[in-house]
């Protein structure tokens, strides 16, 4: 264990939350340090929701501890917390302008008319709406109203904003603008946001730090890079961007075989001869000839994918290989597979995320 | 094109069937002879008469405010029991008690009004204004609570959510949010209860005394004893306040409708 | 947060307790008590054994009958025409309006109408009738109780035909179903849950009308509400009163649990 010097902003320690037999969170534990922006990565049921309805205080959880700044907050109402959300369908009172909707929270809290004048005025300029405060809400929008849902819930200023799949609504192209205004709108204020999305693409486009979720477990947690380059396991390699997965043996520390034939690579820590799952990236690999080839295949498949073709191949050993390419392939052409040590990434079976920490960091220390 | 002419031509029929016993009442109240029959000429005497008449004003005064006081308070009880109700977690729980709360919406006028007198003598109340102010908030409670029972389940629980989120507390939560969400229900709930107290006879008759009468107890006891033109200038007179009634009611279902609220379906 | 939701609950409560829950009770104890308060089943034998009761208990159900079908037959094709028209929210309006007239009044006018002297006398008195006692007949009961009673049972079934789907009917017609067999086979069994309740709405009123009774059907004891009143405020009997009062609502019961959606049954129809 690493001596901690700085507190977490919010802990998890143990949580877990039934529903009768329903387990919908599985002892789940988890750090949150000031002024990132963090993502709650899974598929829709993970829980991932979960995680942020319990920070929020809309749920309390059956076991286990939530701690903000230190201070067990189990059982903390919601409306008592430093925490806001923005909520998946922004949740705007109809019954009030944008105006008034960003003025709710500070308005609660008594602040007097001009501080609440000020504080409105400057979060609808932070989001760009500086014009629209006397709209009501079905006059704008969903991008707009999106804002709003950001402004109001800023305007509370708390220490960590929540963004439940906001932009889930949004059309592709608003999207990625709000992707990035969003990164941009942390980086400025340095608050840490926690957005969660089932979004794989994102969030490794918008996170400091990905939390990996799948059913009621962080099945990962690390930078995009990490989680990219070294998914722990089958279900995040999958979930994380496309990826060839085959069956291997680890014969001995950067030695790995699969596909019938011997290959160096950079992992170890491991048993010898121990049974592990494969990963290489389809961008990772190269069509070459035969003859310069470390795998030889022959092409099933191609279609193309607008900025490249991604071609379907199957080696001697009858796994199908991925190949994300720049150019076309003849189906039936015998070809090979190029790709360098460093693309191939093992995973252990059954690894916990301590014990796949521990083995990274024993032997990338020794480099 | 035939079928539709044939269509027509019943719809009309229909119409003419539903409004000719009205606008005959109506058009009696400008004769100037003493019957519903023989048309003796035009004259406004009926509508003098009816001025003149300071019991019948005492008892339209007296019955608007039965109706508005029990509209009101029947509103702030029924809002209340939906607010309750909405609350309940099981699905059971909710069902028990919109069946208890629709008793008295299928029960027929007699029994009400029957049951009621039994249960004022019980408790020696005795019958007058305050028995027929109790009955007709009795009565117009459930009417209340299923007209903003829709508006409350349709609401979504993140404003909720989001307004605790924001800081704050129960009562304010129901003060900016929730009430102004249900408002057009909780008046549409209340101009329902209003026609139903001007509308009420059976309980009323049941449960009022003798020193006290509202409208339609007097129209029943004054047309037991035969046609008085008087009675048709207090009918066209009571069309068009049901007109501009209905008409306000109408804008403000409408005008939830745009927040989408169903719509006119008026329930008896 | 509990103590404002127990404040709410405190005056609905209230009202069910002192409004629903004991008047019923309390009647339905009068029902089984004699005039010197012991309980007792006398008031339902007397009533079962008199002939009179259940003449007339008979007649109302049978007159309650007249008057549903009659409004029905009226009503429904009224209702699917209202349901095809453009602004039909606004000739709907015009539906209800007339249920916002008080029914005395609605009532009143008929005495005017069908007078022997009235309007009614001298439209047939063109056609060389002469003139006929209409008003105080039991016919006039139920020709001013489906007045009256026509916009209650046409406001479900518009609701239901309403909801019903046009891509269905459109569905019907491309599937080979002339008009005829589309309404048949799809639009009247998927309007009969408006009709359920239009019936549900006109036939328990039709029980208990008593004043309509009392002003058109001429002072005579034929419904069960006019049994009911008389014995309350006329002969003083609360006891009977309460028994027929208890007989009545055994059949509103019976009615509802006749005309209930039976979803249940719905769905393993469906099943096959």
């Amino acid at each position: 264990m690493t001596e901690e010097t700085v507190q977490p902003l919010i802990e998890f320690k143990n949580v877990s939350l039934d529903y009768g037999e329903t387990k919908v969170l599985k002892k789940v534990d988890l750090e949150i340090e000031e002024g990132k922006f963090y993502t709650l990565l899974g598929p829709s049921g993970s829980g991932k929701s979960t995680i942020l309805s319990l920070i929020s205080g809309r749920l309390q959880p059956t076991g286990g501890d939530i701690l903000i700044e230190g201070k067990n907050v189990n059982s903390l109402p919601s409306n008592q917390r430093k925490v806001n959300t923005v909520f998946q369908n922004y949740a705007l009172f109809p019954n009030m302008n944008v105006y008034d909707n960003v003025a709710f929270g500070p308005s609660i809290k008594g602040f007097s008319k001009k501080k609440i004048d000020q504080l409105v005025k400057s979060m609808l300029k932070l989001v760009k709406l500086d014009d629209f405060s006397d709209r009501e809400i079905s006059e704008i929008s969903g991008g707009q109203q999106q804002r709003v849902a950001i402004a109001r819930a800023l305007a509370n200023q708390p220490k960590v904003l929540l963004l439940d799949e906001p932009l889930s609504a949004l059309d592709y192209k608003l999207r990625k603008e709000m992707q990035s205004e969003l990164r941009e709108l942390q980086q400025r204020l340095g608050i840490t946001f926690i957005f969660v999305t089932h979004d794989q693409e994102e969030a490794l486009a918008m996170s400091d730090w990905i939390f990996v979720i799948n059913d009621g477990k962080v099945e990962q947690s690390g930078s995009p890079v990490d989680i990219y380059d070294e998914p722990i396991n089958h279900f995040v390699a999958n979930f994380i961007g496309e990826a060839n997965i085959v069956p291997g043996v680890m014969k001995e520390d950067y030695l790995v075989s699969f596909a019938g034939k011997d290959f160096k690579n950079v992992d170890a820590g491991m048993r010898t001869n121990e049974r592990v799952e494969v990963v290489i990236r389809p961008e990772d690999l190269d069509i070459v000839v035969p003859s310069r080839g470390k795998l030889q295949v022959t092409i099933e498949d191609q279609s193309f994918r607008g900025d490249s073709y991604e071609i379907t191949a199957i080696d001697d050993a009858g796994n199908e290989w991925a190949v994300q390419a720049t150019n076309p392939a003849k189906i039936g052409q015998r070809r090979g597979l190029k790709f360098d040590p460093e693309d191939i990434h093992i995973m252990r079976l059954n690894e916990s995320e301590e014990d796949f920490d521990a083995r990274l960091e024993s032997y990338e220390g020794e480099d | 094109m035939k079928k539709n002419k044939i269509g027509n031509l019943y719809l009309w029929l229909v119409f003419i069937v539903l409004y000719v016993p009205i606008f005959y009442l109506i058009t009696y109240s400008f004769n100037s002879g003493k019957y519903m029959h023989g048309w003796k000429g035009f004259s406004l005497i009926h509508y003098c008469q009816l001025w003149a008449d300071t019991r019948m004003i005492e008892i339209v005064v007296d019955t608007l405010i039965i109706a508005f006081l029990s509209s009101v308070l029947a509103t702030i009880i029924g809002t209340f029991g939906a607010l309750w109700i909405n609350f309940a977690k099981s699905q059971l729980t909710k069902n028990i008690l919109l069946n208890f709360n629709s008793i008295l919406l299928v029960s027929p006028d007699v029994i009400i009004g029957a049951s009621f007198l039994i249960f004022f003598t019980a408790i020696g109340l005795s019958l007058g204004f305050l028995s027929v102010l109790l009955s007709h908030i009795a009565f117009s409670i459930p009417i209340v609570v299923l007209m903003v029972l829709p508006r409350l389940q349709e609401m979504p629980v993140t404003l909720t959510e989001a307004a605790e989120d924001l800081g704050a507390n129960f009562w304010q939560v129901l003060n900016k949010v929730t009430l102004p969400y249900i408002s057009s229900g909780i008046m549409a709930g209340f101009f329902m209860a209003l026609t139903y107290s001007l509308d009420d006879f059976a309980v009323t008759f049941f449960v009022t005394g003798n020193g006290f009468s509202t409208l339609s107890v007097e129209i029943y006891s004054r047309a037991r004893q035969g046609i008085s033109l008087e009675i048709n200038a207090l009918s066209a007179i009571m069309f068009i306040v049901s007109l501009i009634l209905v008409f306000i009611y109408y804008f403000i279902s409408r005008n939830g409708n745009r927040k989408r609220t169903p719509g006119l379906e008026a329930t008896k | 947060m509990k103590k404002g939701k127990l404040f709410f609950a405190v005056l609905y409560v209230l009202w069910l307790a002192l409004f629903v829950v004991v008047p019923i009770a309390l009647l339905l104890f009068q029902s089984l008590t004699s005039e010197s308060g012991q309980l007792t089943l006398n008031n339902f034998v007397s009533y079962f054994s008199s002939g009179t009761y259940l003449r007339m208990t008979f007649n109302s159900i049978f007159y309650a009958f007249l008057i549903t079908l009659i409004t029905l037959v009226i009503s429904y094709p009224t209702a699917y025409l209202l349901s095809q028209l453009k602004n039909r929210q606004f000739w709907l309006l015009l539906v209800i309006l007339p249920t916002w007239i008080n029914l005395l009044l609605k009532t009143y006018a008929f005495i005017g109408l069908l007078s022997r002297d009235g309007t009614a006398n001298s439209f047939i008195g063109l056609f060389g009738i002469s003139p006929q006692q209409l008003l105080f007949t039991d016919s006039s009961f139920v020709l001013v109780s489906s007045y009256i009673e026509i916009p209650f049972m046409i406001l479900p079934i518009f609701n239901a035909l309403n909801e019903i789907d046009r891509d269905l009917v459109q569905a019907s017609r491309d599937l080979g179903a002339n008009s005829w067999q589309t309404l048949w086979r799809l639009i009247i069994p998927l309007s009969m849950p408006g009709v359920k309740s239009g019936v549900q709405s006109v036939f328990i009123p039709s029980l208990s009308l008593f004043m309509i009774t009392r002003l058109i059907g001429g002072n005579r004891v034929i419904t069960l509400g006019t049994a009911i009143e008389e014995l309350f405020l006329t002969t003083q009997n609360w006891h009977m009163g309460s028994t027929i009062g208890v007989i009545l609502i055994i059949a509103m019961v019976a009615t509802m649990v006749i005309t209930r959606e039976r979803k249940k049954s719905v769905l393993r129809r469906g099943g096959k």
